[in-house]
C-alpha cells in the first residue's frame, strides 16, 4: 500500500501541499481530484523522489521507498517526456533496462505492450512521427514495461479521443484487477466515476473528501429527484419537506432535497393524477461531490 | 543492478543514438575533410613545377640558366618532381626578344650573359625568375674564380643553398623547433575545438531531455549523478574516437604529403594530447551538465555556457602566450591553474619546456578538480533538473538537490 503522510511542500510563497495525507491499496483504482494547482502532480512527484516535501513522509508497505523500491513503480508525468527522436521500441527497451530487466525481457515486453495499444508495427519508428494518442500510449507502456507494483499516472487521459480513453480506461482496469495499486489524476469526474472505486479529493493541499465513490455518495447530504407530469406541478411538491432548490424547465422538474427526505408519498400522489412521465431519485454525481468539497 | 551498470547503460544509449546520428557523422567527414585540406592546400598552391621560358640573345647566357635551374631546384629531394624548369628560347637580336616578352610569350630575356629585361621590376610585378637568374650569373662568376679543375658547378651550388651557421635563440629553442612549435599549435587548436564542441554536445544533451521532460521518467528510476555520468562517458568516448581518428589523419596525411618533418610526433605527443583532451574534456563537460540543467529551453542554452566559453576562450590565449614563451610566468602559473592547465601544459610538453614535476602536479590538480567538481556541479545538476521556468539560479538548484 502506497501512503503519504501529512506531507507539506512550498514552494517559495506557494504552498503545494499542506498536510496532505493519502493511501492507495493493491487492486484498487484510486482516482486523485483537485482544481488545477491544488498539489496533485506535486504528491504524485513526491513518490519517486521528484521533490522533497519539507517534511512529511511517502511509504509502501510501512517501507521508506528508496531507488530499488521506485524500479518497481511505475510513472506517467503530466508533461510527457520520450526521446523524440528514438525509435519507439528500442525507448521502451531502454526504459526497460534501465528499472533493472535484462535486454531480452525489456524487448519482449515493449512489443507485447506495442501489440497490445496496436501498434506493433510502428516499433522501429521514430517517437515524433507518432501521433499525439499513440505517443500517449506509448508513455503509458513505458510506465507499464516493467510490470510495476503501483502505477501513478498524472493526468493519463487528458488529449485523448474516446477510442483511446476506452483503451486506456481498459489496461488501467486489468492492471488494478490484477493486484496492482494504480493512482491517477484527471479532470474528467465522469470517467473517474466509473472507473474508480476509490477517490481522493485534494484541495489547496489537503486532501477534503476520501474514501470509496459508493460510500460518499451515500453519505451526501442531498439527492437529485427529477420529476416530469402533465400539468402543475406545484401543489405536489408543497407536501415535500427539505427542499432545497427547484429548477424546473416546462413540466421537467429538478430538486435537491436532502437526503433523509421521504419521497415515496410524492410518488404515489403524481401516479394517482395518472400524468407521471419521469421520475428518478439519485445520489448526487461525482462532479457534485466534486464542486461541493471545493467550494 | 549496479551503479555502474546503470551509467553503462545511459552512456551506450548515447553511443549508439548519437554515434548513429547524422550529426556524428557530418562532424566527423567535415573534420577530417577540414584537417586534410589544412594540410593539404597550401601544398596544392605550392606545388608541381614552375615553367619559366627566357629568351636569350647574344652569348654566354647557357651556363647562367642552367645555373638558375640547378639553384631553383637544389633544395628537390632527389627523384621528386623538379621546382622549376627553364627553356630557353633563342632569338636573332634585342628588339625581336623584347616584342616576344611585350607579348607574354617569354617571362625574361638573357642578353649577352650580363643583362637580364623583364616587364616590372619590385613588388608583385616581378617575376621569381630574376632571382633565380642573379643566383646562377653568381655560380657562374664564383666558379671563375675558383679556378679548379673540372665541373665545380655542383659544389658551389651546395655550398651556396646551404645553412652552414646553427640558430639559436635566447629561449634556448634549437633549430627544428619551428616544427615542434607548429604541431604544439596544431595539438592546441584541436584540444579548444575539442573541448567546446563536445562541450557543447553535453550542454545540449542535458538541456533536451529537460526540454522534452523525459528527465522526470528517467529521475524516476535513476540517481541525476548516473544520468550526468552516463552522458559524459558516452559523449566522451564518442568524442575520443573522434579526435583521436582526427589526429591519425592528420599525421598519416603529413606522412604522406610531406609538407614537413615531424620530429617530435612520437608516441607521446599523441598520448599527451589524448590524456589532456580526456581531462579538459571531463573538467568542461561537468560544467556543461550542470549549466545545462538549468534552462529549460535551447534558446537559453547558450547563454548558460557563457562562462565555460570564456573560460576556455582565456585558456586558449595563455596557451598562445605558452607557445612563444613556454617556460615564462604564465605559462608556469597556467600549468597550476586546472582550468587553464588542459590548454597550456600540452603544449608546454609539445615543446619539450616542462619539468616532469610540473607536468604530474598539473595532472594530480586537474583530476582533483574535476573530483571536486563532479560533486558541485553533480548537485546544481540535480537540483536544476526538475526545476522547470525560465532559468533556474545556481544557489536555487544547489538548495533544492535532495542529495
Amino acid at each position: 500500500m502506497l501512503s503519504i503522510q501529512d506531507m507539506h511542500k512550498a514552494f517559495g510563497e506557494v504552498v503545494a501541499l499542506d498536510g496532505c495525507t493519502l493511501a492507495a491499496a493493491r487492486g484498487t483504482m484510486l482516482g486523485f481530484l483537485g482544481p488545477n494547482g491544488a498539489g496533485k502532480t506535486t504528491a504524485m512527484r513526491s513518490v519517486f523522489g521528484l521533490m522533497r516535501p519539507d517534511s512529511g513522509d511517502v511509504t509502501w508497505d510501512g517501507h521508506p521507498i528508496g531507488l530499488e523500491q521506485r524500479r518497481r513503480f511505475g510513472y506517467m508525468p503530466e508533461q510527457r517526456g520520450l526521446y523524440p527522436r528514438m525509435k519507439t521500441h528500442d525507448q521502451l527497451t531502454y526504459l526497460g533496462r534501465l528499472r533493472g530487466m535484462t535486454a531480452t525481457a525489456a524487448g519482449l515486453s515493449a512489443s507485447q505492450w506495442l501489440e497490445r495499444f496496436g501498434l506493433g508495427d510502428r516499433g522501429g519508428d521514430a517517437v515524433e512521427t507518432l501521433s499525439h494518442g499513440n505517443q500517449q500510449r506509448v508513455q503509458l507502456a513505458a510506465a507499464l514495461i516493467h510490470d510495476p507494483e503501483l502505477l501513478v499516472l498524472d493526468e493519463p487521459f487528458s488529449g485523448l479521443d474516446p477510442i483511446a480513453t476506452e483503451t486506456m480506461a481498459g489496461v488501467l482496469r486489468e492492471q488494478a484487477a490484477s493486484g496492482k495499486a494504480v493512482i491517477f489524476s484527471s479532470h474528467q469526474l465522469d470517467l473517474v466515476e466509473d472507473l474508480c472505486e476509490e477517490v481522493a479529493i485534494i484541495n489547496k493541499g489537503l486532501i477534503v473528501v476520501e474514501g470509496a465513490v459508493r460510500s460518499l455518495k451515500d453519505a451526501a447530504p442531498i439527492r437529485h429527484l427529477e420529476v416530469e407530469v402533465d400539468g402543475d406541478a406545484s401543489a405536489l411538491f408543497e407536501s415535500l419537506s427539505g427542499i432545497r432548490s427547484i429548477d424546473s424547465d416546462g413540466n421537467r422538474h429538478h430538486l435537491i432535497i436532502e437526503a433523509g427526505t421521504d419521497v415515496r408519498g410524492l410518488l404515489v400522489a403524481a401516479q394517482e393524477g395518472g400524468r407521471l412521465r419521469h421520475f428518478s431519485y439519485t445520489a448526487p454525481s461525482l462532479s457534485d461531490l466534486f464542486r461541493e468539497a471545493v467550494k | 543492478m549496479t551503479d555502474l551498470g546503470t551509467v553503462w547503460r545511459i552512456a551506450r544509449r548515447e553511443l549508439r543514438e548519437r554515434g548513429r546520428s547524422k550529426t556524428y557523422l557530418i562532424t566527423s567527414v567535415v573534420t577530417a575533410l577540414l584537417i586534410v585540406g589544412l594540410i593539404l592546400i597550401p601544398q596544392l598552391l605550392d606545388g608541381g613545377t614552375d615553367d619559366y621560358k627566357v629568351g636569350t640573345v647574344g652569348s654566354g647566357n647557357e651556363p647562367i640558366i642552367e645555373g638558375a635551374e640547378l639553384l631553383g631546384n637544389a633544395n628537390v629531394e632527389p627523384g621528386a618532381e623538379a621546382s622549376i624548369s627553364v627553356t630557353q628560347v633563342d632569338f636573332e637580336d634585342r628588339e625581336e626578344a623584347e616584342a616576344a616578352l611585350e607579348a607574354g610569350e617569354i617571362d625574361a630575356i638573357l642578353v649577352e650573359g650580363s643583362e637580364v629585361i623583364v616587364e616590372a621590376v619590385g613588388g608583385f610585378g616581378e617575376s621569381p625568375i630574376v632571382s633565380f637568374l642573379q643566383r646562377g650569373a653568381a655560380s657562374v662568376e664564383l666558379e671563375s674564380i675558383v679556378a679548379q679543375e673540372g665541373d665545380v658547378a655542383a659544389d658551389v651550388i651546395q655550398i651556396m643553398t646551404s645553412d652552414p651557421l646553427e640558430i639559436t635563440t635566447l629561449s634556448g629553442q634549437v633549430a627544428g623547433d619551428e616544427s615542434r612549435g607548429a604541431v604544439a599549435y596544431a595539438g592546441l587548436l584541436l584540444l579548444y575545438g575539442a573541448v567546446l564542441l563536445y562541450g557543447s554536445w553535453i550542454l545540449s544533451g542535458v538541456t533536451e531531455e529537460k526540454t522534452n521532460r523525459v528527465v522526470e521518467v528517467l529521475l524516476s528510476s535513476i540517481k541525476a549523478w548516473q544520468l550526468l555520468a552516463g552522458k559524459i562517458l558516452g559523449i566522451g568516448i564518442l568524442g575520443i574516437g573522434q579526435f583521436t581518428a582526427t589526429i591519425l589523419i592528420a599525421i598519416t596525411t603529413i606522412r604522406l604529403v610531406g609538407v614537413f618533418e615531424l620530429p617530435t610526433l612520437n608516441a607521446f605527443a599523441v598520448v599527451n594530447l589524448i590524456v589532456w583532451f580526456i581531462l579538459g574534456f571531463l573538467l568542461f563537460a561537468v560544467m556543461f551538465g550542470a549549466a545545462g540543467s538549468l534552462v529549460t529551453r535551447m534558446e537559453d542554452a547558450q547563454s548558460v555556457a557563457f562562462p565555460m566559453s570564456m573560460i576556455a576562450v582565456v585558456g586558449f590565449f595563455v596557451a598562445l602566450a605558452t607557445l612563444s614563451d613556454p617556460d615564462g610566468v604564465v605559462a608556469v602559473v597556467g600549468t597550476f591553474i586546472p582550468l587553464t592547465a588542459p590548454f597550456v601544459v600540452p603544449v608546454r610538453a609539445a615543446l619539450d619546456a616542462i619539468p616532469w614535476w610540473q607536468y604530474a602536479a598539473a595532472v594530480v590538480l586537474t583530476i582533483g578538480t574535476i573530483v571536486w567538481l563532479v560533486f558541485v556541479a553533480g548537485r546544481i545538476y540535480a537540483g536544476g533538473l526538475l526545476r522547470y521556468g525560465g532559468r533556474v539560479k545556481v544557489r536555487e538548484a544547489w538548495q533544492s538537490a535532495a542529495e
